[in-house]
């Protein structure tokens, strides 16, 4: 008997409303639409914190906290020290959004989908960050300073030849893991669940329980994947920063 | 054997050794991680949070070699 979840076609991009702009598609698709839905829960959950005005917090605002203070603390202060509090609000944003486009594809709706599983939007994420990591390495350091960082220090000059050229593939290597990681993690544990509720859909009653009983182990497994992607992506980008803006 | 089943094999082989070579590291990580922590107990947090971060990127590793058998399955 056939399985009635086909995980693949779950996880495809359906194309939700046919659009194009100047010949280019610029479809609606399921990806746009859970990242919207992503992106209300967030500026919901923010202005309804934020207008909370007593001293001791409450509630959604609690939780919020300390993960800001963590971002603040964890993250930025301690790989970028003071002066990185100026990159706080960017990496903030980029934890709060890849942590929840994780998690609302994990509400079980009939065509929920997660974001983060898709190239596109992780390669989008990753060239962001890539681009940043270079603007501002130049406005920092200048560009004299930005070209000498592919030089790395204490090595004698009959290696250079050979160094240049890795630093510079060390560094066009970064945004595509950034991207990858992200998106594999993603992808691979959604299938993993939409393999095991497969599972429970065909076969024997009583043997069906197990596969549920994975796919409900496994849902929980990726809450904390989502949450541990967040932090090692906003964490690489801080890595990243430090290193093009650092000696300041 | 044609390329249908060389694809298919070839995914097959491209996550199984990737998840042993994983197994490897991981094990080697979460281990050393423990014994940290068994002799410097206090020093568990720092410890924890850093063998996390490092799981995620070993962890990485065999979800590239997911990818590629993917690639490869679905192509053939």
């Amino acid at each position: 008997m056939r399985s009635l979840v086909d995980p693949i076609d779950h996880l495809q991009l359906h194309s939700l409303l046919q659009l194009s702009v100047a010949g280019v598609r610029l479809d609606i698709t399921q990806a746009v639409l859970f990242m919207w839905i992503g992106c209300g829960v967030l500026v919901t959950m923010f202005l309804l914190a934020s207008r909370q005005t007593a001293v001791v917090p409450r509630g959604m605002r609690v939780v919020l906290e300390v993960l800001l203070l963590f971002i603040r603390e964890d993250i930025v202060k301690r790989t970028m020290g003071i002066h990185g509090i100026r990159y706080f609000p960017v990496i903030a944003t980029l934890f709060f959004f890849i942590l929840v486009c994780n998690w609302v594809g994990l509400v079980p709706l009939p065509r929920s989908y997660t974001a983060t599983s898709n190239i596109s939007v992780t390669a989008a994420l990753a060239l962001f960050v890539f681009v940043l990591v270079q603007v501002e390495g130049v406005r920092i350091k200048g560009i004299r300073g930005y070209l000498r960082g592919f030089i790395p220090e204490g090595v004698p000059s009959m290696l250079l030849p050979l160094m240049v050229p890795i630093e510079i593939i060390s560094l066009v290597a970064r945004p595509f893991s950034l991207a990858i990681r992200l998106f594999a993690n993603m992808l691979a544990g959604h299938i993993l669940i939409l393999v095991f509720i497969g599972m429970a859909t065909t076969g024997f009653w009583l043997l069906k329980a197990v596969p549920l009983l994975g796919a409900a182990v496994m849902s929980l497994f990726e809450i904390f994947v989502g949450l541990v992607q967040a932090y090692i992506f906003s964490m690489l980008t801080a890595i990243y920063l430090s290193e093009a803006v650092g000696e300041s | 054997m044609d390329s249908v089943a060389m694809a298919w094999l070839g995914s097959g082989l491209a996550i199984g050794l990737a998840a042993m070579g994983t197994g490897f590291g991981m094990g080697f990580m979460v281990g050393k991680g423990l014994e940290g922590v068994s002799r410097q107990p206090e020093a568990a947090g720092a410890i924890q949070r850093l063998m996390v971060m490092g799981i995620a990127f070993v962890e990485a590793l065999a979800l590239y070699a997911l990818v590629i058998a993917l690639f490869l399955a679905f192509k053939a």
